[in-house]
């Protein structure tokens, strides 16, 4: 029995008035969790942890010792975040990350995650064809690159560190930050090259 | 779905969205709200997977959200079977939705999605880094985090990540063991490929493996 489209609408709008008829979930309850996740909660955290462990090697050491800990140093963490490992990029390998199982995704870093990374699609293939489908996000890698695909089973979750890209030497930890996008800190692609900040 | 065929391409139109319409989202937020809140039981994801294959296949990733926070609130009795039906049949004779403010929950809610619990330290490691383990062969039901794709695989321990509860039991209420990760080559995942060689490596719990 799949619903169609607007039938789950409504039925999500019929649960949620259920709950507050019953008074087991307020209005502003559900409204707090969507700002949060919609205002404060997304790739920019993400984009301050590398920008952080580009400029600064002690840090970017107690990323590599425990990923949740330096992470909460800049105030980040929380459900998805508990055990975070980080995976650098390197001129010789390149990291990416799935859920093969279901979605699991490092929210505190990332946010929610986007829908290709839930997609069947994903899940089915980066595992077995990883080249083929970082081609697809536009990102050839050289052959002599080591491809490493994280698959989140567990209670790990795993944040790709992109290599900081050429010609940044000038700029501030907020500007680098700049170029930290979602997709390089998954593996689907990399950072930005100088000059394209908030791109 | 590891190393299945057939999905066709993962970048497609509207795909780089975490969600369309605000249902969506809202379906997340109840489903956060249930789990702090107590009010449901079981787990989200290991009951997504007891949704019917095909309909599982069909629905929308918050379809599937819906379905599982339903079932969560209908297993504690926090809810009874029709009183959802009953509701969209008001919404769609014309009833607004039920609306009900309580700064307090909101509060409670935001600030409990901070709170951070690590894995604990494994002790008593059957595995040390370095080993060469192999994947148990096996038809497990019910929920597992071990993917089908590894199962018979030999890999590589990496690393030991640290304990948890065995999740196929309770699901996640068996008992504290090890989780490592391990390596694998792609060629004894997958065989023989155009793209070469890489490596895949997972999150696994020390009763999926064994020596080999």
């Amino acid at each position: 029995m799949s619903h169609g489209h607007d039938d789950v609408a409504v039925r999500a709008a019929a649960l949620e008035s259920l709950l507050v008829e019953k008074g087991l979930v307020s209005t502003d309850a559900i409204d707090a969790v969507v700002d949060l996740y919609e205002n404060d909660v997304g790739p920019q955290n993400g984009a301050r942890v590398v920008a952080r462990a580009w400029v600064d090697d002690a840090y970017r050491e107690r990323l590599r010792a425990n990923g949740a800990a330096a992470i909460a140093e800049l105030g980040y963490g929380g459900f998805e975040g508990d055990t975070m490992v980080i995976v650098e990029n390197t001129p010789g390998v390149h990291n990416v990350i799935v859920c093969t199982l279901c979605s699991c995704y490092p929210w505190p870093v990332l946010g929610l995650p986007p829908s290709w990374y839930k997609s069947s699609a994903y899940r089915a293939r980066v595992v077995a064809e990883p080249r083929a489908v970082l081609s697809e996000f536009g990102l050839t890698l050289d052959p002599g690159v080591e491809v490493r695909v994280w698959d989140s089973t567990a209670e790990v979750r795993y944040l790709v560190v992109p290599m900081r890209p050429e010609g940044t030497e000038s700029l501030s930890e907020d500007e680098l930050a700049e170029l930290v996008t979602r997709d390089s800190m998954v593996g689907t692609g990399v950072a930005l090259p100088a000059g394209e900040r908030g791109a | 779905m590891g190393g299945m065929h057939g999905f066709g391409s993962v970048v497609v139109p509207g795909c780089d969205e975490a969600y369309e319409e605000q249902w969506e989202v809202r379906t997340f937020a109840m489903s956060t709200i249930v789990g702090i809140e107590g009010i449901g039981k079981g787990g989200g994801r290991p009951i997504r997977e007891e949704m019917e294959p095909q309909h599982y296949l069909h629905a929308s990733y918050y379809e599937r959200w819906l379905w599982s926070t339903e079932e969560r609130l209908l297993r504690k009795g926090s809810i009874a079977p029709g009183e959802v039906d009953a509701w969209v049949e008001r919404l769609l004779a014309g009833e607004p939705v039920a609306q009900r403010l309580d700064p307090g929950q909101a509060t409670r809610d935001r600030s409990a999605i901070s709170e951070t619990s690590p894995l604990e330290p494994a002790v008593e490691c059957r595995f040390s880094i370095g080993d060469r383990v192999r994947v148990r062969r096996w038809r497990h039901e019910g929920h597992t985090r071990c993917p089908r794709y590894v199962r018979g695989c030999e890999g590589v321990v990496g690393a030991v990540r640290g304990a948890d509860n065995l999740p196929d039991i309770g699901p996640y209420q068996g008992p504290v063991e090890p989780v490592y990760s391990v390596s694998f080559g792609s060629e004894d995942l997958f065989g023989p490929s155009d793209e070469g060689r890489w490596t895949v490596l997972l999150d696994l719990f020390e009763t999926y493996l064994e020596p080999t």
